[in-house]
Order: C-alpha cells, then structure tokens, then sequence
C-alpha cells in the first residue's frame, strides 16, 4: 500500500535524529579516545591525530544529519498542506460536476486551491531532491567512518599497554558508523517507496 | 443532503440541512441550518468534515459563496465545526462567530483565510443582511464555551444540542408528541448536560423569548407549543448524571 509522504518525510526526519544521536555519541568516543592518547604519550600520537579526525566527521555528520532533519519535516509540513489542498480540491471537483445554481461562485477558491495545490506539489517534488542529494552525501561521511575505524584498529595495535583501551575504542568507532549508514540506508528505503 | 425551507419572508429565509442519506454509519446524524437575509447568509453549525462536499454543494443550490459571509460555531466540537479547514478554502472572505473560549482550540482544524470573531460571554446582537440575529449564551450546555442563536424576526431559536434526540435519518422534521419523544431526549441531555444551575439559567432566559421553532442541531424541531412542554420537561430533569 502506498503510504502518504507526509509520513515518510516525518519517519526520515526520525531516522536522523537517530543519526545525529548517534554522532553525538561518536563525539564524545573521539573525547575519550583523546584524553586517553594524551596520558598514554608517544605510542599513540597516531590515535590522537586520529581523534581529531572523528571528532571533525562526528560534527559533520551531526549538522548534516541536523539540516536533513530540517529539510524533511518541512517537507512532512507541505506534504500535510498539500493533502489537505488535495482533500478540498477533490471536493469542489465533485461540486463542480454537478452544474449547482450558484456553482460559478466558487470559481476563484477552486483556482487558489488548484494553483497552491500545483505549487506545493512542485516544492515537495523538489524536497525530495534535496533529500535524496543530502542523504548521498551522507554515504560519504560513512565512508571516511569506515576509513577512520580501519585505522584506529591499526593504531591501536601499535599502542602497548594501551591497546586494549584503543581497541575498546577502535570498534567502538565500527559499531557507531555502522548504526549510522543503518539510518541513512533506512531513509533512503523509505524515500524510495511508494508513495501518495 | 436534504435541505428543508423552514422560514421564508422575502429574502429572508432560514433553511435546515441535513437527514443525509448518504451519510456514513458510525457518525451521529447533525443538522446545520442557513439564515439568509439579503446578500448576506449564515451557517450555523456547519458540520464535521464528512459532511463538508454534500453540505457545499446543498448550499449552492441557494446562494453562491461570495454571500455565504458568516459562520457560527455553537461550540468547538468536531460534529459541530471540524469541517473549518475546508470551508476556509472555499470561503476565503467569511467571519466566523464563535466563543471567545474556543478560539485557540478551534484554530486546530486549520484556519488561515477566514477571520475568528470571538462572542463574549455575554453574547452578542449581529446585523445579517436586513435582519439581526442574537447569540444567547447557553455556556455549559453542554459545552463551557457555547451560544445558541435567536432570530426575532424568525423567532427561531437555534439551540445547538439543547434538545437533541439521537434518531434515524427518517425522522419526521417536527416533533409531533412530547411523550413518545422524550425518551429519545433523556439519556443524551443527562449525560451530555453537566450543570443543573446552568440548565435552569437558560430555560429562565428562553422563557422571555417568543419561539415559535426551536431547532436543535440533532434530532427534530419543536413547534411553538412543543417548545414550552420542552422547557418545563427539561427544568425538571436531573442532569450531569455521570459523578453519582
Ligand atoms: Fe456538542
Ligand atoms: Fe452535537
């Protein structure tokens, strides 16, 4: 059954939210791993200058997952104005159809419904560009994740008595930016439905 | 969507929708009414949103929409208004008198275009068209915030849900025997009506106006002397039977 935008708009702006949640937590893994590189000196000066990098992806992502958050509820917005632009157009064509005495009299509200349907429509339809274009840059910022996870296991294996520590870390960084792409690839499911 | 001519003098008209047919099952059955006078018309108790395509098209048949000027809300229940957003897409210029109590809570079945004028406490006289029609306060009858309207000229008097019976879309309009009709009146006014002091205000207030039809927005309407057995059946019914 097709379901109506407005619902996907608000599950995808959900979605995000998750994401950005979820980015937040990377922030923090990325402060941890800090403090941690900085008492353990030399041997992890690759983890810290790692750090930094995630914390940079960590604040990427929340503001992108932010905008996108942004982008879709007011598009789950217009997609409610244009149902109910739709509800009282389908209405007067009803009307329309049955030659009523004073029928003629609703010919300027029919032709604002119709013209605001017409617009809202075409600014959902571009909405949803903006969306499917954000959440593929989204797959880039998983991308680096991915990168960033692989090396942190690298540094963390050269990291002594700190390993275990760095590779707590380390997975820590997998696990977050796999439960980030699960979002985004969830949000693209859900755009790429059918819809009303 | 029927629609009856229960008062006609020249232009001034006052017409009852409603007993539709069509009507979906599980929705209580409503009547709406339109006062005309002149260019001007009103409607009162709209209707829910289910009813706003056949109501439209109803009224059409007797005025176009630049006429259609006011819009009275008795109260702010969904049988009663939650057709709102729509009707403020048809008609972008109307006023709508309603409770001042309502306001921010009506406003949620979507209002841009049209304007909220809010009825003090008090009530109100407005002038329609060549007439002019009172909203008599009726607070908690049933609702906190509510106002029936009185036509003096008409003397109709539009009493929201004070007397409304819960029947069958084959109904007759009027009510012809108080006894065989009060039972369809009981349950629903003992239930729905909250206050004894509020009941008794309004029956003291109705007794000083000269009603020749009393027209609830469920169920029949009452003539001249079925009115006054009315009062006096309903000042002596024990109300807002829920808390005992
Ligand atoms: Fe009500
Ligand atoms: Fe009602």
């Amino acid at each position: 059954m097709p379901t109506p935008i407005f619902v996907t708009a608000a599950s995808i702006a959900a979605e995000l939210h998750q994401a950005m949640l979820e980015a937040k937590g990377l922030a923090l893994t990325a402060k941890n791993a800090r403090a941690l590189a900085v008492r353990a000196g030399s041997k992890t000066v690759g983890f810290k200058a790692i750090t930094h990098f995630i914390d940079e992806l960590a604040s990427d992502i929340i503001r992108q997952s932010q905008y996108i958050n942004g982008v879709s509820e007011g598009l789950s917005q217009q997609a409610v104005s244009l149902w109910r632009a739709n509800t009282a157009a389908d209405k007067f064509q009803w009307i329309e159809r049955q030659q009523l005495a004073h029928g003629e009299s609703l010919r300027n509200a029919m032709r604002t419904c119709y013209d605001e349907r017409e617009h809202l429509s075409q600014m959902l339809t571009r909405g949803i560009r903006e969306l499917e274009a954000q959440l593929e840059e989204g797959d880039k910022h998983i991308r680096t994740a991915n990168l960033i996870a692989t090396s942190s296991k690298v540094e963390a294996s050269s990291a002594g008595d700190f390993r275990a520590q760095l590779e707590v870390i380390a997975a820590n960084i997998t696990a977050t930016a796999n439960q980030i792409r699960q979002h985004l690839s969830t949000a693209r499911r859900l755009l790429n439905q059918k819809h009303t | 969507m029927q629609a009856n001519i229960i008062y006609e003098d020249g232009d001034h008209r006052w017409i009852m929708f409603g007993r539709d047919p069509n009507k979906s099952d599980g929705i209580i059955d409503t009547n709406q009414y339109m006062i005309q006078s002149g260019d001007q018309a009103m409607l009162l108790d709209p209707g829910g949103i289910e009813l706003f395509a056949p109501m439209l098209s109803a009224v059409l048949k007797f005025v176009p929409t630049d006429q259609i000027t006011h819009l009275f809300a008795s109260h702010q229940d969904p049988d009663i208004i939650s057709s709102l957003g729509l009707w403020d897409q048809a008609l972008p210029n109307a006023k709508l008198y309603s409770p001042w109590l309502w306001e921010s809570f009506i406003r949620h079945f979507g209002m841009e275009r049209i304007q909220y004028c809010p009825i003090p406490d008090e009530g109100l006289t407005l002038g329609l068209g060549r007439i002019q029609v009172q909203f008599i306060p009726a607070h908690y009858l049933h609702s906190s915030g509510n106002f029936h309207v009185y036509d003096p000229k008409a003397k109709i008097l539009m009493s929201g849900d004070v007397g409304a019976a819960l029947e069958g879309t084959d109904a007759p309009l009027f009510v012809d025997n108080m006894a065989a009709h009060t039972p369809k009146m009981r349950k629903f006014h003992q239930r729905w009506m909250p206050s004894n002091e509020a009941k008794l205000d309004w029956v003291r207030r109705v007794r000083q106006l000269d009603v020749n039809v009393m027209a609830p927005q469920h169920g029949r309407l009452f003539q001249k002397q079925h009115v006054t057995e009315f009062l006096n059946w309903f000042e002596e019914l024990p109300v807002g039977i829920a808390i005992r």
